[in-house]
């Protein structure tokens, strides 16, 4: 029988992930600018950001590169590789200060919210 | 059914791409293409054997149905402004709530008091209602979207040109019920002086106008429910704490109005005109014609009752909520 505490859990559950995935959504885009200093195509990004332990599903990333794209942070060229047509990345001029300003502002939350959590915090 | 494994991706492809806007078509579908064949080829090689059809359903059935695939490649569209949702909300609010409701119950109220086939006329009413409400909420999003199409936004404004914040409700609420128990007691005298024991109206060398035995009970309730009504604007205005024991009173009245209302909508004959200089024909027209005033008029007095008991329901429920306006004011 389903309690009110199994759906108190599941709200809970819920509300994790929305928040998770707005945090995300900014950190992701900093991370595929940053690995994309060096170039790569988009599977080989894909394996390269999940094996420093950041995994991110493919209909999130391809749609990413684009936007980027379009925006001009990046640039793509397709080129023959095994046998095999590929899109590679790489960051742009624009993209390469764009991103130097990102990690600062990162910086500088991030270590706000470190600041935030040392500090105890009276009722 | 034999699927081969170029056939489930052939068909995966064309279906995404069905999706897709035209001039990014290619592009996105041959690098979809890529990356699966690279995740297979990964895949066949952690295995150690060539992918089965169900294993390539499986793996195309986890990177998701091709409308979502394509969904992620599509611009985000947003009809309205967010900045504009509130006032939507209100736009719609008021429309919905303080315009087509009441019109509906002005419209409804007369028929289905009268009629024989209540069922008919609440039916009727359900499907002009919703017709009417689909009408109003597409114009009003159209309207809504039109303004974000051209940026029509709500970015322009002055603090100096926000409404003021509202005083004094006590006051002005007192005054109020105070002059509506003055108006009941008033209304009671003159029933009771010019209608209480009249059976006819008589006009010297002119028709007489002979008033039926149901005017004894009208004569009855109206006296009852008036005084009732005035004593509890009587309370509220000497004892502004009993605002509510006010409300529901009056809400009691009402609904007690509305039963009798349609009841005496079923009485056939409320005055006989006797006019001996007219033909018999012309006095019964003049009868019917006469009634039928009457019943259009107690028709128009359900509308102006149910429109009080809406207030009613609403002062109640504002009284339910905080008193907030002073506790705003910046120290």
């Amino acid at each position: 029988m389903h309690t009110n505490e199994d759906q108190s859990s599941r709200e809970t559950s819920e509300l994790f992930d929305n928040l998770r995935l707005e945090l995300r959504r900014g950190c992701l885009a900093v991370a595929v600018l940053a690995q994309l200093r060096r170039e790569h195509y988009g599977y080989a990004l894909r394996k390269a950001l999940a094996d420093q332990g950041l995994t991110i599903d493919e209909n999130t990333l391809y749609p990413l590169l684009r936007r980027l794209e379009t925006q001009g942070l990046l640039v793509s060229q397709w080129r023959e590789e095994e046998k095999r047509n590929k899109r590679f990345y790489h960051l742009s001029p624009v993209g390469e200060q764009v991103l130097a300003d990102l990690l600062e502002e990162w910086r500088r939350m991030n270590s706000a919210l470190e600041r935030i959590l040392v500090v105890p915090q009276t009722a | 059914m034999f699927t081969s494994k170029n056939d489930l991706f052939d068909r995966y492809l064309h279906a995404v791409r069905f999706w897709l806007p035209k001039a990014q078509q290619q592009d996105i579908l041959a690098e979809l293409a890529e990356d699966l064949r690279s995740q297979i080829e990964d895949r066949e090689a952690a295995l150690g054997h060539q992918l089965s059809d169900d294993e390539v359903a499986a793996l195309l059935k986890q990177r998701g149905s091709p409308m979502t695939v394509a969904s992620g490649y599509l611009p985000e569209v947003r009809l309205i402004d967010p900045a504009m949702v509130p006032l939507y909300r209100v736009v719609l609010k008021i429309v919905l709530l303080w315009v087509l409701a009441p019109l509906f119950v002005i419209v409804f109220i007369g028929p289905l008091l009268a009629s024989p086939y209540p069922q008919r006329v609440i039916a009727l009413a359900c499907v002009e209602g919703f017709r009417a409400c689909f009408t109003a909420v597409g114009i009003i999003t159209t309207v809504f979207v039109l303004l974000r199409r051209f940026h029509l936004g709500v970015d322009k404004w002055d603090p100096r040109k926000l409404p003021r914040v509202p005083a004094a409700y006590q006051t002005s609420a007192r005054w109020n019920h105070l002059a509506a128990f003055i108006f009941g007691a008033l209304a009671v005298m003159f029933w009771m002086y010019f209608m209480w024991n009249r059976t006819e109206f008589a006009i010297p060398d002119g028709p007489r106008i002979l008033l039926s035995p149901v005017w004894k009970q009208v004569n009855w309730i109206l006296v009852v429910f008036t005084m009732l009504s005035a004593l509890s604007d009587l309370l509220a205005a000497l004892r502004p704490a009993q605002a509510r024991v006010r409300s529901w009173i009056h809400l009691g009245v009402d609904a007690c109005w509305l039963v009798m209302v349609a009841i005496w909508l079923r009485v056939d004959n409320w005055v006989t005109i006797v006019a001996p200089k007219l033909s018999a024909r012309d006095q019964a027209a003049l009868t019917t014609w006469k009634n039928l005033s009457i019943e259009i008029t107690l028709a128009s007095v359900a509308v102006v009752i149910m429109l009080d008991a809406f207030f009613e329901i609403r002062r109640l429920r504002r009284a339910r909520l905080p008193q907030s306006a002073p506790v705003l004011t910046a120290s």
